[in-house]
């Protein structure tokens, strides 16, 4: 069983971490200013009270976690099993352990023509003039809030992909992201680049050990989607009940004539608190955002999406579904924002959520700033319980209710799931869903 | 001047040239603290118990932050405001001190002389006095109280006690408790089990009492299976120099009863306007706020109905117009806390000249309020691309067996329908002017008759000039 580094983060692991991956300067520098700024801010509750105060963090201190120290005889994910099964429906694949990189492979075409599939650690390595001016590198990054910070000081593993100008990837890159280690916490960092009027699908599937004390990820995905780009993004997660996602973003920046399609699926976690980002920042931009989230037990879900219009003629369709059962809670808002300027914009927000026992809460919070005239902007939020018509309907055709339920919530999460590239993991989500309606 | 101005903001007196003669009986120091506090109560001749009360809600007022969240509050200086001021009975100001603007306003508004002079706090005595004191007796013949707060809590003591800080508690946020600490005037409504006041009762009908003041703390009690619907402040511009206006109101609807407060506030754009309004209504019991929100430079309120008992229901309506220079930051509050409970909520929001309109909302649902049910409409119309459109709701849901739904859009005025209403030959100024007038339509028709009439040539003044 892998075991975990003692003594907590500290500055000192972060020098020893650059060191071990023969990091460039550049790089040690950044993760340097991180930590500073890690070791000055306050926890995101004091920051940003508006946007944290919804799920409470308690006593947890990120400090205390420890990296995990190896891969050998971390237990593998089930997802690792279905994902290998469907070779044949992917143009690549890469591995992520405990926080380092066990295994890739991408088609020999994608290959010849520039395609880049690779762990980040080694990109920084080997393509820093692809890498250094994109990856977290907006002025605010480290300072956003705590745990950007912690993540900019301490990201460990993910993938790194880019595409040419004009290169098409035919079938979905998939990258898995596994964490075995009790008690350690991991900040995968996905760098996706797609070059003008290309197009790639990646998929990141994330899960890690169903028991033992608790671990933390706090990971980062940035795509960049590059005039007239098409990218699909679909992130599936599947924590075990001990891991506690902090703080962690899917960022798009979409230019011109681009458009994004982001799909987010949680499941598992004992808590999760995660933000979507699509900022639309030249003209004709679009984007798509689909979510499903379902707490059960205890779980926590808090999700922020926000649609940033900057340009004129963007649009952005966001449909967020969510179910609560038990005790557990989700918290949705979104946010869109059409800055001066944007005219034209086309921006739609709709939530709805479903709430299957006594117990469980769901907050929605759809929120427009909106400082142009000329667009159409809607936002729709809907909650409510099992339609009992519906349940009555299939049980006046001999379906038991338990099952009627399930196949209610199914359909409910029909339309999203649909759109998750990968017949296998589309029936596997399924059997997950039926699972957590027991 | 204006650098010098704590506020920042163009008072009235230095843009218009007016000199506020100062010809108060009497007048605090600038400034809060304990004394002050002492010396309104003092002052007023109230009971011990509201002496400590405004005592308790000043401490908490000193430790409390200001809010983080909605408009920014931070040039509010609370020490360079006074916190009381005794009139010499309405006679501070004569006609010709009030700004042409002001007067213009009142003329194209259609308001009588007289109502014109009470508006812009001239006038000793509005001269329908007469019907007033018609009214009162029949009022008082049903036993209902409609008195100004201050002579309320002389005069009936044991109910104001009863209810005083009940829906409203000083800890419920930094302006409130300001409120509770310098309260002065406000209007004080008791409606006995059964009766049915058919007359809006209006603000201006207590013509002896003081004028609607800047920290005024209003009460209405409804008893079971009562009736009354308040109409608090009017379409006119309220001229003032006040440049903080933070009032109270504490509603009381009990079993079957129905209470409806319509406000039209029109304050003077250089007013932050932080009201606290709430209601609780009991079992089968109907609280509705209209609510328009014209004027001030700032305005955050929130009008609430807490729903405690089965059947309650709350509606809220709410049009809110900005224009340059004005963050209007109203919304709505329904807390569903019993079984078979209803909402609805209709905002319409319009945002021009570099104004900022919005809405922000809360509907929440707690354990055991089953088949209650809450539907939540904001429209937002932007008419120029430098305005700025916010809606900012929440939804905060506890119980499965709940039904909660919201939605929201925000558009410009359509060419189509210009186009339409052009090709019909109107004017392409009146043409804008109906669309907005019909987009506000579905709360202005709920306005009793002469405040709907008014409501809409206030629309039409402030929409001059918005086309070409």
């Amino acid at each position: 069983m892998a075991r975990g580094s003692p003594g907590g983060l500290t500055r000192a692991t972060i020098e020893a971490q650059s060191a071990r991956m023969r990091e460039p300067d550049w790089v040690h520098a950044r993760r340097m200013a991180a930590w500073d700024a890690y070791e000055r801010l306050p926890m995101p509750a004091v920051t940003h009270p508006q946007t944290w105060r919804r799920t409470d963090l308690g006593t947890m201190d990120p400090g205390e976690f420890c990296l995990p120290s190896g891969t050998e005889g971390a237990s593998r994910p089930r997802f690792i099993g279905t994902i290998a099964r469907e070779a044949e429906q992917r143009s690549g694949l890469i591995t992520h352990l405990d926080g380092g990189m066990a295994g890739s492979e991408l088609e020999a075409s994608a290959v010849q023509q520039g395609v880049l599939f690779l762990d980040l650690a080694t990109a920084v390595r080997d393509h820093p003039d692809l890498v250094r001016d994109v990856l977290m590198a907006t002025d605010s990054w480290p300072g956003e809030h705590r745990f950007r910070s912690l993540h900019a000081a301490l990201w460990t593993g993910g993938t790194f992909v880019y595409v040419p100008r004009g290169v098409e990837v035919s079938l979905p890159l998939v990258s898995q992201v596994w964490l075995g280690a009790r008690g350690c916490a991991i900040f995968p960092h996905t760098l996706l680049v797609a070059e003008e009027e290309s197009r790639v699908t990646l998929v990141e599937l994330f899960a890690s050990a169903t028991d033992g004390p608790r671990t933390l990820c706090s990971g980062a995905v940035e795509l960049f989607v590059r005039t007239g780009a098409q990218v699909q993004y679909a992130a599936v997660q599947e924590w075990g009940p001990a891991m506690w996602e902090v703080g962690s973003l899917i960022r798009g920046h979409v230019d011109r004539g681009a458009s994004l399609r982001s799909l987010v699926v949680v499941l598992g976690g004992g808590l999760v608190k995660v933000d979507v980002e699509s900022h639309l920042l030249g003209a004709g931009a679009s984007s798509e955002m689909l979510g499903v989230y379902f707490g059960t037990g205890a779980q926590r879900v808090d999700l922020h999406a926000l649609q940033d219009h900057r340009a004129p003629g963007a649009s952005s369709d966001l449909l967020y579904r969510g179910a609560v059962k038990d005790s557990a809670r989700s918290v949705f808002s979104g946010l869109i924002r059409v800055e001066p300027g944007a005219q034209k914009t086309n921006a739609f927000q709709v939530n709805r959520n479903l709430i299957l026992s006594r117990g469980a809460r769901s907050d929605s919070i759809p929120m427009l700033e909106i400082m142009a005239d000329d667009l159409r902007c809607t936002h729709g939020s809907a909650t409510s319980h099992l339609d009992d018509e519906q349940v009555f309907y299939l049980m006046s055709r001999g379906i038991p209710r338990k099952r009627a339920a399930f196949m209610i919530v199914e359909g409910f999460f029909a339309d999203v799931f649909d759109r998750i590239p990968g017949a296998r993991v589309r029936s596997y989500l399924r059997a997950r869903v039926a699972e957590k309606m027991i | 001047m204006a650098a010098t101005n704590p506020l920042g903001v163009e008072l009235d007196h230095y843009k218009w040239g007016f000199r506020d003669p100062e010809k108060y009986v009497f007048k605090a120091r600038k400034g809060l603290d304990r004394e002050i506090v002492e010396m309104i109560s003092s002052m007023k001749g109230e009971p011990e118990w509201m002496r400590a009360y405004r005592l308790h809600s000043f401490e908490h007022f000193t430790r409390r932050p200001l809010p983080t969240w909605g408009a920014d509050l931070t040039r509010i200086d609370f020490n360079d405001i006074y916190y009381y001021l005794k009139p010499t009975d309405g006679k501070g100001h004569t006609w010709e001190d009030v700004p042409e603007g002001i007067k213009r306003t009142f003329d194209r508004l259609g308001i009588p002389e007289a109502e014109k002079k009470y508006l812009a706090g001239v006038g000793a005595q509005y001269e329908s006095e007469s019907v007033y004191h018609n009214l009162k007796e029949e009022w008082e013949g049903l036993g209902v109280i409609f008195l100004d707060t201050d002579s309320a809590l002389r005069e009936h003591p044991d109910i104001v006690r009863e209810y005083f800080g009940t829906v409203v508690p000083p800890e419920d946020n930094k302006l409130a408790a300001l409120n509770t600490a310098v309260w002065s005037g406000g209007s004080f409504i008791y409606v006995p089990a059964g009766v049915r006041v058919e007359i809006p009762l209006q603000a201006y009908f207590r013509i002896n009492a003081e004028k609607a003041g800047q920290f005024e703390r209003t009460m209405i009690i409804c008893e079971p299976g009562s009736y009354v619907h308040y109409v608090e402040g009017c379409t006119a511009p309220i001229y003032t120099t006040d440049l903080l206006h933070s009032a109270v109101v504490e509603i009381v609807v009990k079993e079957g009863a129905r209470c409806r407060y319509t406000t039209i506030q029109n304050w003077s754009t250089n007013t932050y306007n932080l009201v606290t309004k709430r209601a609780v209504a009991y079992r089968d019991a109907t609280m509705e706020w209209v609510d328009g929100n014209i004027g001030s430079k700032v305005t955050m309120k929130y009008p609430s109905v807490y729903m405690v008992e089965p059947g309650a229901r709350a509606e809220i309506l709410s049009v809110v117009f900005a224009g340059k220079g004005q963050h209007q930051d109203p919304g709505a509050k329904v807390v569903h806390a019993a079984p078979d409970t209803q909402s609805s909520v209709v905002s319409k929001s319009i945002a021009r000249e570099g104004g900022r309109a919005g809405y922000r909302g809360l509907v929440k649902v707690y354990p055991g309020a089953v088949r209650s049910k809450s539907a939540v409409r904001c429209d937002a119309l932007i008419l120029d691309d430098h305005s700025r459109s916010d809606t900012y709701p929440y939804m905060e849901i506890e119980e499965m067996d709940a039904s909660v739904v919201h939605e929201a859009t925000v558009s410009k005025v359509s060419d189509d329908q210009l186009f339409y209403l052009m090709s019909r030959g109107v004017s392409a100024g009146e043409a804008m002017n109906m669309i907005v007038r019909g987009f506000i339509e579905p709360v202005v028709k709920e306005l009793p008759l002469e405040y709907a009439v008014e409501m809409n040539r206030l629309i039409a003044l402030e929409m001059e000039g918005s086309v070409g």
